[in-house]
């Protein structure tokens, strides 16, 4: 299993700061998409990845046990 | 010591050597509003040796909450907000060489603007100008440092040409438009956590110590209690077309750069003329009073109220037409009024 963590306009989408989600062998974008369609999340293409605090591309392939943590770059100032 | 920076030079990592430094040194921020607000005064007491702020809208009430610098009397007159900063920043440390720039950043702006400073601070609230900055500082080798927020949270990143990964290496895709920043409001907490971010850095690049620098995104929920640092290390792409071996600067391309902008939650659409103008507003308060409406005009800006829309008309052309997020609405109203 892994955890996911979600951060700001993502963690009211989901309505919690972390699921438990079964995503070994998956690549972080088939993670992305099949979550942006289960909770309706807003423009995933946009949103940055990381796996065990490290940053992730859109084709890394998730193992069993790695965090993953989703930050969107947000651009108020 | 007892001079106004002995508690900074007591401070190690600074010094006397690293205040002298810091003396010498030439930042430049882009955007004063909240964030640009905070690093100005952070750098500015610092005793930052000359600041370059550039910003192309005026105070108002709604700015007031967070934007540190500004005052009642500004939102009040409507004065640019790099002017009133100005104004503040000199009486909180005359010694330091202020030059407050009205304007949109545009592509040949930024190039200008980068040639001559040490660094590059972000401020701004949109990825258009995030983009245009993240190749400028590559093509001159300046560093800048990325810094955002909304709500409770907030972002921030580093990046050093030649060392780092870009803003375009750990974007995949650029989320133009800006993300929920017109809908989730924002807190103070939120932007001085953002500031601390980046002025830390900050200090860390003017007085030269690079190994100490964070080298990780750095994201937060101050009403969530989160925070995290992520390595970005091995996302420095070699074909990135940014920073990679063979760059081709996309983002100062001249297609990149768009003339009309909705801004961000402000139900307000922006028009730069095409080509350079200066405006004289005396002579179009004059013709606007006889188009009906009111009109209200200080020595930087014209402000126009007919029906729904208001108009903001600056010297140097641009134009924030307030009561749309329509451009193809905005552009009417503008030639309407204008011509
Ligand atoms: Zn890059």
């Amino acid at each position: 299993m892994n955890k996911v963590l979600f951060f700001a306009h993502l963690r009211d989408a989901v309505g919690a700061e972390s699921l438990s989600v079964a995503a070994a062998g998956k690549t972080v974008a088939e993670l992305k998409a099949e979550l942006s369609a289960q909770y309706d999340l807003p423009r995933m293409e946009t949103v940055m990845t990381a796996i065990n605090e490290e940053f992730a591309s859109n084709d890394e392939v998730i193992s069993d046990g790695d965090e993953i943590a989703f930050i969107p770059p947000v651009s108020g100032g | 010591m007892n001079n106004r920076y002995s508690r900074q030079e007591l401070f190690s990592p600074i010094g006397r050597d690293g205040q002298l430094q810091i003396s010498r040194k030439h930042v430049l921020i882009i955007g004063m509003g909240a964030l640009g607000s905070g690093s100005a005064e952070a750098l500015v007491r610092a005793g930052i040796g000359k600041l370059t702020i550039v910003d192309r809208d005026y105070v108002e009430w709604s700015n007031l909450q967070r934007q540190q610098l500004y005052t009642e009397e500004d939102a009040d007159k409507r004065i640019p907000k790099v002017i009133a900063a100005k104004k503040r920043l000199t009486e909180l440390n005359s010694s330091v060489v202020m030059e407050a720039i009205i304007a949109d950043a545009s592509v040949s702006d930024l190039l200008d603007w980068a040639q001559n400073v040490d660094l590059i601070i972000d401020a701004t609230d949109n990825f258009e100008t995030r983009m245009t900055m993240n190749d400028v500082s590559q093509k001159v080798g300046v560093p800048w440092i990325y810094g955002a927020c909304v709500g409770s949270y907030g972002i921030s990143y580093t990046i050093i040409p030649e060392k780092t990964p870009c803003l375009a290496c750990l974007l995949e895709t650029v989320p133009l438009g800006g993300l929920t920043c017109d809908t989730a409001g924002i807190i103070s907490p939120a932007v001085n956590m953002v500031v601390a971010h980046q002025t830390g850095e900050a200090l860390k690049i003017l007085v030269g110590d690079v190994d100490s620098l964070r080298n990780k995104l750095v994201s937060f929920d101050l009403w969530k209690n989160k925070y995290s640092a992520i390595q970005v290390d091995k996302l420095k792409k070699e074909d990135c077309p940014s920073c990679g071996k063979e760059r081709s600067y996309p983002n100062l391309s001249f297609e990149k750069q768009t003339k009309t902008a909705v801004l961000c939650g402000r139900d307000t659409v922006q028009i730069r003329p095409g080509v350079p103008i200066v405006r004289n507003l005396e002579m179009l308060e004059h013709l606007l009073i006889n188009q009906g409406g009111t009109v209200q005009r200080n020595p930087y800006l014209l402000s126009y109220t007919m029906d729904s829309h208001r108009l903001v008309i600056f010297k140097d052309g641009r134009v924030l037409i307030h009561g749309t997020k329509d451009i193809a609405e905005a552009k009417a109203v503008y030639h309407r009024c204008l011509g």
